[in-house]
Parts: C-alpha cells; sequence; structure tokens
C-alpha cells in the first residue's frame, strides 16, 4: 500500500508543480479523480494529503466538496485546531458563505485573541467584503501591501451598522477577558472598525482620535507603535493628524521624567510627526531645534541603559536613526555637506557606544557611498554579517555602488559569494525537495520547488551573473593577451548573448528587502540626495519593484551583449588588417554579427541604430549635448566604440575613400572620451564633498569600460598589422599600410587617448597629494559652528556636550569607557582615506591603461 | 497583535530585520530546508499587523523512550518587536505542539553559558539548567542544556539535573 501511495503522490505533485507554472483545470480534474480513486481503496492517513487533497478541490472552486473533506472523517487528521479552522473559514468565505465564515474566524479570536489576520477576516466576513479571497493571488507574497486589502463593504446603512456593532460587542468581550496587558490586536480591533465606518462614509474623525489616543496611552511606549498604526494615520485630514499629535503631546510625559515607558513614548510621537509628514513642513531652523531636542533626550536617558547587557539594545537607541534621517532631510534642503558628516558623526559615536546596531551601519554605508568613500561603506557592510540567504535580500545595499566602483577585488568576492550561494542552493535543491517527500510533507515539496524557481529568476542573480564576466573583462582590459585568454573562457560571449536574448521573455523576481533602506535611496536606483529638494520626506514604498523591472531589464540586456560585443570588434579589425582590408567570408560573417548586435545594442539605448550614429556623431561634433545621451552616457560610448570597430572593417558609414571614412568614426571616440574627461575633471573641485554618483562614478566607468574596449580594439590593429614569422601580408608592404589612413587613425587615436589619461591621471594625484590636514579641516570646519545657534553641528556638539560630564556612576562602566574612545578626528580622517582607497584604485587603473597605451604608441612609432 | 502560522520558504526572504541582529544566526539554506521539509510544525513565525515578520522559532522532534523530546534550535524576534513576551508565544506553541501532537515527554534547547539574558528568559518560561556542555560552542564556550517537562513525563524525571558536566561526543543527540 506504501508503495501505491508514494506513486499517487508523486503523481500529484508532479500535476501541482506543472500547475505552479501554467495552469491547466484538466490535470487538476485528473488529479482529485486519481486521489478519489485512492481514498476509495486505501483512504488517507496523512495530514499533509488531506492538505493537497484540499488544495485541488479548492484550486477548482469546488469548496463545498473541501469543506466536506474537511469537515469529515479525513479533517480530524488535521490536529492543530486553528489550522484546521483557518482552513475551514476561507473556504468558507471563498464559497461566498460569509456569515459562516464570520463564525468560524470568531472562533479563531476566542482561542487567540491576538490573532490579527484573523481578526480582518472576521472583519471582512461580516462586513461581506470579498477583498481578502478575490486578490489573494496577485500580491506579492515577499513584499505584502502595507495596508489592509478591503473595499467598501456592499451592505446597506442599517445592516452595515449592526455588523459594526456585532464587531465592537465580541471585540469588547475580547478586551475584558484578557488579563493579559501586552495583548494589543482587540485594542488595535477598534481602529480599523472605525477605519472601516470611515469607508463607509459614517466615520467620526472625534472618535478615531479617541481611539488612537487610548491606544497610544496603553501601547505608545512600544516600538512598534508607529509601524501598528501606520495606515490608520492616512484615514486622517492633514489637521487633523496635527490635532491628534498636540493631543499626544498633551499626554506624554516630560522628556525630563526618565523612566523606560516616558522615553518610548517621547519616540513614538518623535516616529509620528515623521510618518504624518507634519516634520517637514517645519522651516529649517525649527527643524535643527527639533533634531537637538533629540539629542538632548537620548543624553538625559543614557543612564536607563546603564546595567544592560551590551548585547541588548540601549534605551533610545532609534534616536540616533531618527536624528540621521532628519540631518540628511536638512542636508537635502540647504546643500550644506556639513548636515551629511554630522549624521555620520552621530551614526559613528553610536555604533562607538554599541558596536551591533544594525540599522546604524545600514544608514552609514549609504551616507559613506553617497561620499564615495567606499572603503568604509564596505567595512561596515561587512560587519552587518551578510552570508547565506541574506546575500539575496540584503547585497542590494552595497552591490550596486560596488559594480561602479574602481574597488575591483572587494566587488569580484561580492559576486563570487553571491553566485555561491545561489548556484549552491539551486544544486541542493533536489535533495532538499525530496526530503520533504520522503518525510511526506508534500505541500513543502511545491512549496521548495516554487521558492528555487524564485531565486533562479531573481533580477539580482542575473545581474550578478552578467556583471561577473564583465568584471573580469574589464580587470584583464590592460593586455590584449589576458583579455583573449578572458574571453575565451566566457566562450567569446555567446552565452550571454544568447542570453540578453531571452530576458525579455524571462519573468524577473525581486525579492531585495526595500524595507530597510533609508528613506533617501528607496531602491539602488533612485537617490533623491542626487536632485534638487522635492517637498518630501516620507516616501512610501509600496510597488518599488514594479517600477524597477523595466530599467533593470533594459540594463541587464544591454550589458550580457557587451562580451560579444568585444570580442566581434576585436575579430573584425584584426581580421581586416590581416586581410588587407580585403573582405573575406569571415570578415562579411562578423561584421554581419557585429551589425546586428549593434542594432541590437541601439535598441536597447530606445533609439534605431541611425539614430544612434546620428547621435554620437553630433555630441562628438558638439552638435548635441552629453545630457542627451541622459542616464546610459557609459552604453552610449561603448555603442561608439563598437560602432567604429564595426565601421573599420565594413566601411558601411561611407566608402573607403582618400580620406578614410572609416577612421573617422574613430574620432567620434577620440572626440567623446576626450571631451567629456576634460569637462569632468573641470567640473569636479571639491572631492571631499562632491557625491560619487554625479561625476566621479561615470569617469570610472568611461576609463573601466569604454575607454578600455576601445584600447584593446586599438592593440589588435597595431598586433595585425605588425609583421611576424607566423602572418604575412597578402598584399602590399608594411611601409604601405602604415602611411595608409587607416593606420594614421590608430596611431592619432592611441595619442588621443594617452593625452585624454594624462590629464585625468594629472588631476586624480592632485586630488589625492592634496594636504590631509587640509581635508581634515574642511570636514572639521562644516560642522563647526563657531557658537551659533544654527547650521550644522550643533546636534552633533549637543551629545558631545552632554555626554562628557556624565560619571561612571551615573551611565555604568561600559558607556564611559566607550565615550572616551572617542575622536571625532579619526571619523573625519577614515572619510578622507576612504575616498583616497577609492581615488587610489581608480589611479592605479588608469595607470595601467596609459602604460599599455603608451607600449602601443612604442610598437607604432618603431615601424 | 500577533499571527501565528507556519513558517514557509518565501519567509526566507522576509526575516531580513530579524537576522541582521547580531543575536540571530543565519544558517544556509540546507538547514532551514531541512527543518521545513522534515518538521514543519516545529517551525512558526508570528507577523504584525501589515505583514511584518516579528520574530520566528525553529526545532524539531527526536529520541527515542523517555529521551522523545521537542527541540528549540532557535528563537528569535525582531528588536522593533522585544519586550513583549513573543518568545515566550513562540515557545508555548512549540511546547505545545511537543506535548499533545507529539507526546514527547520534555522540551529542550542549548544556550550560550555567558548568555546570562536569555538563561534568565529561558527560567521564567519554567526551562531549568539540565546540565553543562563543555566547550560546546566552536570548542571554545560551554553551553548550557536546558529542559522544561511536558505533561507525558509525570514523574518530571527528565529534568532530574545532571551533577557532572558532559562533553558534545557524549550528547545524544546533536
Amino acid at each position: 500500500m506504501a508503495s501505491t501511495s508514494n506513486l499517487l503522490m508523486l503523481q500529484l505533485l508532479t500535476f501541482l508543480q506543472v500547475l505552479c507554472g501554467n495552469g491547466g483545470e484538466k490535470l487538476l480534474l485528473l488529479a482529485e479523480g486519481l486521489l478519489k480513486k485512492h481514498i476509495a481503496s486505501h483512504s488517507l492517513h496523512e495530514p499533509e494529503a488531506i492538505m493537497v487533497y484540499i488544495s485541488i478541490l479548492e484550486q477548482q472552486a469546488k469548496y463545498g466538496d473541501a469543506l466536506e473533506v474537511l469537515t469529515g472523517k479525513l479533517g480530524s487528521l488535521l490536529t492543530v485546531e486553528v489550522d484546521r479552522l483557518r482552513i475551514q473559514g476561507r473556504l468558507l468565505a471563498r464559497a461566498g458563505d460569509f456569515a459562516d465564515a464570520a463564525n468560524i474566524f470568531q472562533k479563531i479570536l476566542e482561542l487567540r485573541p491576538d490573532d490579527w489576520e484573523g481578526f480582518l477576516h472576521y472583519l471582512g466576513c461580516l462586513l461581506e467584503d470579498d477583498s481578502n479571497w478575490c486578490t489573494e493571488q496577485s500580491v506579492d507574497s515577499i513584499h505584502p501591501l502595507r495596508k489592509v486589502l478591503c473595499k467598501i463593504s456592499p451592505l446597506a446603512d442599517e445592516l452595515f451598522d449592526s455588523r459594526i456593532s456585532i464587531a465592537s460587542a465580541f471585540i469588547q468581550r475580547l478586551q475584558e477577558d484578557s488579563n493579559n496587558k501586552l495583548l494589543r490586536g482587540p485594542f488595535l480591533a477598534n481602529l480599523e472598525i472605525e477605519r472601516r465606518k470611515h469607508m463607509h462614509g459614517k466615520g467620526d474623525d472625534e472618535k478615531f482620535l479617541g481611539v488612537l489616543t487610548d491606544y497610544y496611552v496603553r501601547f505608545g511606549h512600544l516600538a512598534c507603535f508607529p509601524s501598528d498604526v501606520g495606515m490608520f494615520l492616512e484615514v486622517l485630514a492633514p489637521d487633523k493628524k496635527t490635532e491628534l499629535l498636540e493631543k499626544l503631546k498633551d499626554i506624554t510625559p516630560s522628556t525630563s521624567t526618565i523612566s523606560t515607558k516616558a522615553l518610548g513614548q517621547s519616540i513614538t510621537l518623535l516616529k509620528l510627526q515623521v510618518l504624518s509628514g507634519n516634520m517637514f513642513h517645519l522651516p529649517v531652523s525649527e527643524l535643527e531645534r527639533c533634531v537637538v531636542q533629540m539629542a538632548q533626550i537620548y543624553c538625559e536617558n543614557l543612564p536607563l541603559s546603564k546595567d544592560l547587557d551590551p548585547q541588548e539594545s540601549m534605551h533610545g537607541e532609534e534616536l540616533l536613526s531618527l536624528i540621521c534621517n532628519l540631518l540628511v532631510e536638512l542636508f537635502w534642503r540647504t546643500q550644506k555637506c556639513g548636515y551629511i558628516i554630522e549624521a555620520i558623526l552621530v551614526l559613528e559615536w553610536g555604533l562607538t557606544i554599541r558596536r551591533s546596531v544594525w540599522q546604524y551601519k545600514i544608514l552609514l554605508l549609504h551616507l559613506y557611498s553617497y561620499l564615495g568613500a567606499l572603503s568604509p561603506a564596505f567595512e561596515w557592510y561587512k560587519l552587518l554579517d551578510v552570508k547565506n540567504i541574506l546575500v539575496e535580500t540584503v547585497s542590494h545595499h552595497m552591490l550596486p555602488q560596488m559594480l561602479v566602483s574602481p574597488l575591483w577585488v572587494d566587488l569580484s568576492n561580492l559576486l563570487k559569494d553571491y553566485l555561491k550561494f545561489m548556484d549552491d542552493h539551486f544544486r541542493e535543491s533536489a535533495e532538499l525537495t525530496f526530503v520533504a517527500y520522503r518525510h511526506r510533507n508534500y505541500s513543502k515539496v511545491i512549496e521548495f520547488v516554487q521558492f528555487k524557481e524564485r531565486l533562479q529568476h531573481s533580477s539580482q542573480y542575473l545581474v550578478a551573473r552578467v556583471e561577473e564576466e564583465v568584471l573580469q573583462l574589464k580587470q584583464h582590459a590592460h593586455s590584449l593577451e589576458e583579455e583573449e585568454v578572458t574571453l575565451e573562457n566566457l566562450k567569446s560571449g555567446i552565452p550571454l548573448a544568447e542570453l540578453s536574448k531571452e530576458i525579455p521573455s524571462k519573468p524577473l523576481k525581486f525579492n531585495e528587502d526595500f524595507e530597510s533602506r533609508p528613506w533617501w535611496t528607496p531602491t539602488s536606483e533612485k537617490n533623491y540626495l542626487l536632485g534638487p529638494y522635492e517637498g518630501i520626506f516620507y516616501c512610501p514604498k509600496e510597488n518599488l519593484n514594479q517600477n524597477l523591472e523595466v530599467g533593470v531589464r533594459r540594463n541587464v540586456e544591454r550589458r550580457s551583449l557587451l562580451p560579444r560585443l568585444l570580442y566581434l570588434s576585436i575579430q573584425s579589425v584584426s581580421t581586416s588588417i590581416k586581410e588587407n582590408f580585403e573582405i573575406s567570408q569571415s570578415d562579411l560573417k562578423i561584421s554581419t554579427e557585429l551589425k546586428l548586435l549593434l542594432e541590437s545594442y541601439a535598441k536597447k539605448l530606445d533609439s534605431t541604430f541611425e539614430d544612434a550614429v546620428e547621435l554620437v556623431t553630433a555630441v562628438s561634433n558638439g552638435l548635441s549635448s552629453y545630457k542627451d545621451f541622459g542616464h546610459n552616457l557609459v552604453d552610449w560610448f561603448s555603442f561608439a566604440v563598437f560602432l567604429s570597430a564595426w565601421n573599420f572593417c565594413s566601411a558601411e558609414l561611407g566608402g573607403k575613400d582618400a580620406d578614410g571614412y572609416q577612421s573617422r568614426t574613430w574620432h567620434i571616440v577620440d572626440s567623446l572620451m576626450k571631451k567629456y574627461i576634460s569637462e569632468a575633471v573641470a567640473s569636479l573641485e571639491s572631492v571631499i564633498f562632491s557625491p560619487y554618483d554625479n561625476s566621479m562614478r561615470t569617469l570610472v566607468q568611461v576609463v573601466s569600460e569604454p575607454l578600455a574596449w576601445h584600447g584593446l580594439i586599438l592593440q589588435a590593429c597595431v598586433r595585425s598589422s605588425l609583421p611576424s614569422g607566423k602572418r604575412k601580408k597578402k598584399t602590399g608592404s608594411a611601409a604601405e599600410l602604415f602611411s595608409s589612413p587607416i593606420f594614421v587613425a590608430v596611431r592619432d587615436s592611441t595619442q588621443s587617448l594617452c593625452t585624454t589619461l594624462e590629464v585625468l591621471l594629472e588631476w586624480l594625484k592632485g586630488l589625492v597629494n592634496q594636504s590631509e590636514e587640509s581635508k581634515l579641516e574642511a570636514i572639521l570646519s562644516s560642522i563647526r559652528n563657531n557658537g551659533k545657534n544654527d547650521g550644522p553641528g550643533q546636534v552633533f556638539h549637543t551629545l558631545e556636550n552632554l555626554t562628557s560630564s556624565m560619571s561612571s556612576t551615573e551611565v555604568g562602566h561600559r558607556i564611559t569607557e566607550a565615550l572616551k574612545s572617542w575622536n571625532t578626528v579619526d571619523v573625519a580622517r577614515k572619510l578622507v582615506t576612504g575616498k583616497h582607497v577609492m581615488l587610489n584604485e581608480f589611479i592605479k587603473i588608469c595607470e595601467s591603461k596609459f602604460k599599455s597605451l603608451q607600449k602601443l604608441k612604442q610598437q607604432i612609432s618603431q615601424v | 497583535m500577533t499571527t501565528l502560522r507556519r513558517f514557509c520558504c518565501n519567509d526566507l526572504l522576509r526575516f531580513t530585520s530579524v537576522n541582521l541582529d547580531h543575536l540571530t544566526e543565519t544558517f544556509n539554506m540546507s538547514f532551514y530546508m531541512t527543518y521545513l521539509a522534515r518538521w514543519p510544525d516545529y517551525f512558526h513565525v508570528a507577523e504584525a499587523p501589515g505583514n511584518r515578520i516579528m520574530g520566528y522559532i525553529m526545532g524539531k522532534v527526536e529520541g527515542q523512550g523517555e529521551s522523545w523530546h521537542g527541540h528549540v534550535t532557535a528563537v528569535s524576534v525582531s528588536p522593533e518587536y522585544r519586550r513583549q513576551q513573543l518568545a515566550k508565544k513562540l515557545m508555548n506553541l512549540l511546547e505545545d505542539i511537543s506535548d499533545k501532537v507529539d507526546k514527547a515527554y520534555f522540551v529542550d534547547l542549548f544556550v550560550r553559558a555567558s548568555n546570562t539574558t536569555a538563561i534568565k528568559m529561558y527560567e521564567k518560561l519554567d526551562y531549568i539548567i539540565y546540565r553543562r556542555v563543555l566547550r560546546y560552542y566552536s570548542g571554545e564556550e560551554d553551553g548550557l542544556d536546558m529542559r522544561k517537562a511536558l505533561s507525558r513525563d509525570v514523574d518530571k524525571k527528565s529534568i532530574i539535573p545532571l551533577k557532572r558536566p558532559v562533553t558534545p561526543d557524549e550528547l545524544e543527540y546533536d
């Protein structure tokens, strides 16, 4: 019997797995038939088998049949009563029997009065609102909605009132029955009831404020209070929110009352001010005053944490995160860099007192990244101990900025660790699925298959696979020979080029935890600080991944073409010169493929091939501006580089005339690089405070990619031109070739790149060689307020001053010792060093390119 | 305000705020998935309004004869939801399943001997120190094996403390 049972379950699971991907009523019907037959002969003996049976019936909307199974003999196999009731309530609600479903959910609440989901289902069924049951499939289970899914009840007014009264009375009873002071559910339920009344046009603002205030009195000291009530605040009009905050302020104990409850309530009040948007309406001076006040509250309450174990969270810890967020807001409004420096100091200070506050580390790594001090940012990232599944959900804090940084060794480790984790899981997954099957946990079998699929479709995984190969190319781009070996290992870029074709039809999944990102950069694609102040502070984070998808897809489609484009470009110039510009069959094939890829690349830049050629030509001639390239400047440069390689071999952009039209496209590349780099160098004055993303990032990318690709193509030209034992020119002498317009263009282009790199190197070295003291002074003076009561620096000085007088008896030995070890200059130096590390790495990259171009120049001159 | 439900694979992508805390270990995938595959009733998650993950518990049931017991492998609560007795709620759930569904004799857990905060918490939940396990953690720090007897252990034999410490290789199940 066991083997029959196993075979049956295997068949069913296979069907269900197929259905996970495609859907198909017939398979479900078949599965149901098989099970029925099995039950008739052998019955079912495992709770998980019952779950599978019910699921098969439910997916076919056979709710009545499913209920019959659940409430019959087989249903008794489900031993956890609440679990059984949940299924029963769901089936009844889906069948439209709201009255019975409400009774079932009421039973769940009687067993577990704090069950919030149970309450929402109970209320939804009482009000005959089917939102929870209809849309369940469309909600992304990884990023569920923060708000409650509901719609206006279809009930007539009188019936609605009566149902609401029933719910209120029941909730009242739950509140009275419980002695547990920490039971929040039945009290928050009052708020949900009031919200539904509002939706039905029967809201009473005063009552709503009253219920919110009661909830605050009872639970306002808890850290989770703001997230509990966040969705309810949205019901209130702005003036009512202000009224509420005033009301709460009146009942909040004075901040000088040192008690954990009073501190908790004060913090909650501050968080609510932020959440309600009231904080961002304050003028700068008032906002500053408010932040200073927060620092005072933090210091005054430090004694509360005196006896805590260093492992435990300190009381008031969240204040420093709030302070940081508001200081960044002040920076965004005023553009005074001191506020950013101050935010860094506040967080570093907090981490000196307690090393393990991950929220500070995340904020800090984003602040350091913003300023281009990527090495301290990466250090804090490493201290987050991101490993195993966290690499999928947390890497987005660091990976995107590393991808455009010169810190290639760290980036390589990051990518390797990530890919290893994913690939290991894909390898182990089948075995683990089998373990679930062997232990007859059939629902887990399906879950495991779906989970593996989700990870396989991870957008981050796709990006990492492509970027890992591109990084290898970047790392070896100083030498043509090394690059050719790399390209060979990458199978001449064919797999990624094929992947690029598949990407448009691939489902992409975003598994990143964006909730943990700071407000100013809600996704890796967005950073408000890079643009002008928009008058917002609180940014709703719902559905961010939907906006991300198009951009990510396009970008990765484009990037995956790079290895093949590079390979073909090198091949095309090499064979052209070897064949002395006589187009052979192999040339033609390369040229055709290169053209097709260029067309595809242009399309992924939202352009046609012809328009793309026109645009790069116009920008290089100064007829259009770099701004016309939009955010994809680096990709446009790469397009120009590969275009010139293709034209070199095909000469399709003009005939091969005496001017050497083929070489004109080379001038486009030279001119694009030269003009862009010299303009960027001239515009970047203060290196300490300039955001990395504004110019430095593009400079790094231009040198690491298009300029590097072009350098390799030049190397290929020269290598093919040089006579060697193995290669013999079919026609024409070497002298003829070297005096040809093409070769002159190679020489000129090499010279042009050398000169451009020289300018860049000189500028970079100048930045690094500036005295460290002057940079430290620039940082420290940005927060020196010289006794004034405004501007950056007040908050940090408040922290320093108030804690300097605190004794060990007040705050304990550990905190005292930590405070003693603090040194502001050390943090400023960390920032300076961090920027230097990045600059030095960039210099190394530039120097390696410069060296190989110098070598090339030498080879050319020796001809 | 807590919805307690079985932990599922997708929760691995949602427990970041719990696991970024330095006190919570992030295990490798096969570890989590083996628990899910073998003991899904012992792996539960607590959700707050807005579907936020508050914390979770993972464990197993193992042993033979009177050693048949529930084991708490990890219990973690996000800092935002601490000081609300959530760990107690999760522990009670696991104890309930060990007691009523699997009819185990006791529930046990291991804790670092230096983690006085956690030890105090477990003591409040009626766990007693059954024995000390020498150098249990990476061969460096001692662990304490704490136990709580369930209804099947009528005479509470399972929680009579051992007088001498044991070494990790003397443990019946590890």
